[in-house]
């Protein structure tokens, strides 16, 4: 239905699950957005800052 | 014992030296009583935003096991050695054998480029019909304008009158 689809086991190295749930400008999308559940968006919001810090996800579209 | 994951990124222009570090990595790891249960080496990838300058970086991951308190001494080294651009060392509950997402885009990668030399050429001959057909009415365009011009030289003359 949605197109925000969450598999059971992910991790901050599945970059491509991260992607769907953050905006253009690299920002993470709210649950309310997504309809993700409360503690799966915390288990996202940590994999998806650990990313950022591997580089394999953008922090902003205004880098250099 | 507790259960780490090691994500190092190594400077891309040393890549060719990878199998190197990687082993002296190892030795490090081992002479601080760590076992290495799984290692991949990703290769070099596109980073999101430039570290130090760099924008591609080599991925190396580690799966392994060992003592805490040595954990700050072998992270003590790594902080000094200029080939590294960034690290992480990550305690996991678990560690799933399988081979991570990013190894296997590598793989995929690399298996791609062929392919898509191929479809390159196929797109390519298209294109060469179009331009045949796009030059026709390029010839017809110049003739509109030339006609335009006059049109405007026409009005201008008449503005002189």
């Amino acid at each position: 239905m949605s197109k925000y689809e969450l598999p059971e086991n992910f991790g901050y190295k599945d970059v491509n699950i991260l992607k769907q749930f953050i905006t253009e400008t690299g920002k993470i999308i709210p649950a309310r957005v997504t309809g993700v559940t409360a503690s799966n968006q915390r288990k996202l919001t940590k994999n998806i800052k650990i990313a950022r810090f591997l580089a394999l996800i953008p922090y902003t579209d205004m880098h250099k | 014992m507790k259960k780490y994951e090691a994500v190092i990124i190594l400077n891309p222009n040393l890549s060719s030296k990878a199998d190197d570090f990687i082993k002296d990595f190892k030795k490090l790891l081992e002479a601080n009583t760590f076992n290495i249960v799984k290692q991949e080496d990703v290769g070099r990838r596109q980073l999101s935003y430039s570290i130090n300058n760099h924008n591609k970086g080599h991925y190396l991951l580690f799966n392994i096991e060992g003592d805490p308190s040595k954990l700050i001494e072998i992270e003590n080294k790594i902080k000094y050695n200029e080939s590294i651009i960034r690290h992480l060392f990550i305690s996991v509950k678990t560690h799933s054998g399988e081979d991570s997402q990013l190894l296997l885009d590598s793989k995929n990668k690399k298996n791609e480029p062929e392919e898509v030399v191929e479809k390159l050429e196929k797109v390519k001959q298209p294109e060469e019909n179009k331009i045949e057909k796009s030059q026709p009415e390029e010839d017809l365009k110049p003739k509109v304008s030339d006609t335009k011009d006059e049109d405007n030289s026409e009005e201008k003359d008449d503005k002189d009158e």
